[in-house]
């Protein structure tokens, strides 16, 4: 090139570089959609209350020598399903003998599941 | 004339157009905003409520095994008036000082068994009919009752879900 200073083309190459490298971050911004999610929104989600909730009515049904598959189970299972949406089952059996002794506990496994979170638990009276 | 300086120029323009396309796009990306205190108060009702209706499925003492929830769905002839002044009481929402302007309607569910397993709903009470515009949010509490549910063809235990919405006015 004449009469043209070519010195520290280097420079302006990596300026090139780093000009298309945002626009390129540009371009991945402006193809996602962003969205916030508040503290407080998290903590609405996430089902304390209700988990709590269930576990206590099956032990108190464990208390009533309640069982797998009676009224009360099947109201539970139904209403969690249409009301709560939530999918819910538990076992409820008692233990009679513990190893040579006669020992009665009651035993659950409640299953809870609505989606966004999944919680099981192993319950035994004492 | 005087070339000197010429490719700083062109990178000059190039380098403006590219800060200026980049703009664009970041200005042009769908962006929902979402302020950090939008559900606070949301989140405050239902701790709120649901730990008014613990409250209310506690028994009051050891000698008595059923809670007041239980007693009020047992028996919905005086059940209704009793969850009111309960509820909006825990819930601050009537009493002595200074009251929320909380507003609530509840009711419960109950499975209509043996009749087709369809999902009915029985009345509990309200402290405001509902016109549509509430921001309600909802709680929700289990209580096993010994009753004879419509449709049910005898007494036995029955698990219903008592539902709360809440709302300020």
């Amino acid at each position: 090139m004449a009469r043209l200073n070519d010195d520290a083309q280097w420079i302006i190459l990596m300026g090139f570089l780093v000009s298309f490298s945002l626009f390129f971050l540009a371009l991945i911004i402006n193809q996602s959609t962003v969205v916030g999610q508040t503290t407080a929104e998290s903590v609405i989600e996430f089902p304390k209350d209700d988990i709590r909730d269930i576990c206590h009515v099956i032990q108190e049904d464990a208390g009533n020598n309640g069982g797998y598959g009676d009224r009360v189970y099947l109201d539970i299972v139904n209403l969690s399903l249409q009301r709560k949406d939530a999918i819910v089952n538990f076992s409820l059996s008692t233990i009679s003998t513990r190893g040579s002794t006669t020992d009665a506990r009651n035993y659950s496994m409640i299953h809870y599941n609505n989606g966004v979170t999944i919680y099981n638990e192993n319950w035994t009276s004492y | 004339m005087n070339e000197r300086g010429q490719l700083y120029t062109i990178e000059g323009v190039a380098a403006g157009l590219i800060m200026l396309l980049t703009a664009y796009m970041i200005v042009g990306a769908t962006t929902v905003y979402t302020p950090g205190d939008a559900h606070i108060s949301d989140m405050q009702l239902e701790v709120l409520g649901s730990d008014a209706l613990t409250m209310m499925d506690t028994p009051a003492n050891s000698t008595v095994a059923e809670s007041p929830l239980r007693q009020m769905i047992e028996n919905d002839s005086y059940g209704g008036g009793q969850f009111k002044s309960m509820f909006m009481n825990y819930t601050n929402a009537s009493g002595y000082g200074p009251v929320h302007n909380i507003q609530f309607s509840a009711n419960y569910s109950y499975v209509n068994y043996p009749v087709d397993n369809s999902i009915q709903t029985g009345w509990i009470n309200s402290s405001r009919s509902l016109t549509g515009g509430e921001h309600a949010v909802r709680v929700t509490k289990w209580v096993i009752v010994y009753k004879q549910l419509p449709g049910d063809t005898k007494i036995e235990n029955r698990a219903v879900l008592v539902e709360v919405l809440l709302w300020r006015d």
